[in-house]
């Protein structure tokens, strides 16, 4: 991750951080309209869709309780929406969701990038095993 | 039944999946469970919302609206032949998939709300409610309570869901049978100039198609408004 370190004391600029992993997922671009394409598939959206709005439900909740995360549930969307219409837009929806997401979490420091791409590795190594 | 047999139905049944693990679907699980670690929500309440998200998304109903605001064509046909612009967003009403029995598949229309008047669907007899496009009816709507009261007192009962209308707007209520089935159509709101058919889907909740709410931009199928923890919560 580079730009300004993040205080969890302020607002961080989140736009302007760019968080490595997240820029090469982009990239890699394996949006689901490219992969149902593909494999000849006609469900309109992702099957992790629903798991991903189930995790910002959550989030939501955990931030308008005790507030673990420096931030509010409106800051947290409006981040959302910004960041999928600015660093993210090449993405389609829901994909531009979840990177930002990540990409929010990121930057605020809750999910640290080292961690993030160890439990990358980990969790595709999990879902390949034979 | 013989081998060959299951086959055949797996080859009639099964439809294409993506097999490939993505990247994407890799993310998701990863910011959930270090989540989870980091003690923000646990993997119960995430299953809950979850279950809950997957209750509530967008209906081929709310697609049908968001056309219909978009393509004035569209809501031509929604008005007039609400079975032939149902098969636009997917539902055929007489082979329908999911929801609904053959009873739902008569007759369905359409009521376009206007400034001056508010419609608001009801089955006073029973539960008639328009399945194939809208999903299963809610708990109230089969109750008694809501079945009687509606058709009597339109405007207290409208009050309760929180919608109060001036009082120059009509409010008319369609009673559903056996052979009818109806929808709203709210009015666009304010506000989503410019907006997509998949922004306007979004805000089109399955309240706003039955009348007893109106749909307003940042109010989307998926919000959880903020509650107060029960002063007696339940204790397991």
């Amino acid at each position: 991750m580079s730009g300004d370190p993040v205080s969890a004391a302020e607002q961080p600029n989140v736009e302007a951080i760019s968080v490595e992993v997240l820029e090469e997922i982009a990239e890699r671009n394996q949006s689901w309209p490219i992969m149902a394409a593909k494999y000849g598939v006609e469900n309109p959206l992702p099957p992790w869709k629903t798991s991903l709005d189930g995790l910002c439900d959550a989030l939501d909740r955990s931030c308008a309780t005790d507030d673990p995360l420096n931030f509010t549930f409106k800051e947290r969307r409006d981040e959302e929406d910004a960041l999928s219409a600015t660093r993210y837009a090449n993405l389609p929806y829901p994909e531009n969701q979840l990177v930002a997401l990540a990409h929010s979490l990121v930057a605020r420091g809750v999910i640290d990038e080292t961690e993030l791409q160890e439990r990358l590795a980990a969790i595709r190594a999990r879902l390949v095993a034979e | 039944m013989s081998d060959r047999d299951h086959d055949h139905d797996h080859v009639r049944t099964v439809k294409p999946m993506v097999d490939e693990i993505t990247d994407f679907e890799v993310l998701e699980i990863a910011l959930r469970e270090l989540c989870i670690e980091k003690g923000l929500f646990t993997a119960e309440q995430h299953r809950v919302m979850t279950e809950y998200g997957e209750q509530i998304g967008p209906t081929p109903a709310a697609r049908l609206v968001a056309k219909a605001w978009v393509d004035p064509e569209f809501k031509k046909l929604v008005l007039t032949d609400a079975l032939a612009a149902s098969k636009e967003v997917g539902v055929d009403w007489l082979a329908p998939t999911g929801f609904g029995t053959p009873s739902d598949f008569y007759a369905f229309k359409v009521l376009e709300n206007t400034p001056n008047v508010h419609h608001v669907i009801v089955c006073a007899l029973c539960s008639c409610y328009p399945r194939p496009i809208l999903g299963n009816s809610p708990e109230w709507y089969r109750t008694p309570n809501y079945r009687r009261r509606i058709v009597r007192w339109p405007r207290p009962v409208l009050a309760e869901f929180g919608l109060q209308l001036p009082e120059d707007v009509e409010v008319r209520v369609a009673d559903s049978n056996q052979k009818h089935r109806y929808m709203v159509m709210p009015m666009r709101p304010e506000g989503t100039e410019g907006w997509t058919e998949d922004q306007l889907v979004e805000i089109i909740t399955r309240d706003s198609l039955i009348g007893v709410a109106l749909p307003k931009p940042g109010v989307t199928t998926n919000v959880i408004t903020a509650s107060v923890p029960a002063i007696r919560p339940i204790v397991k």
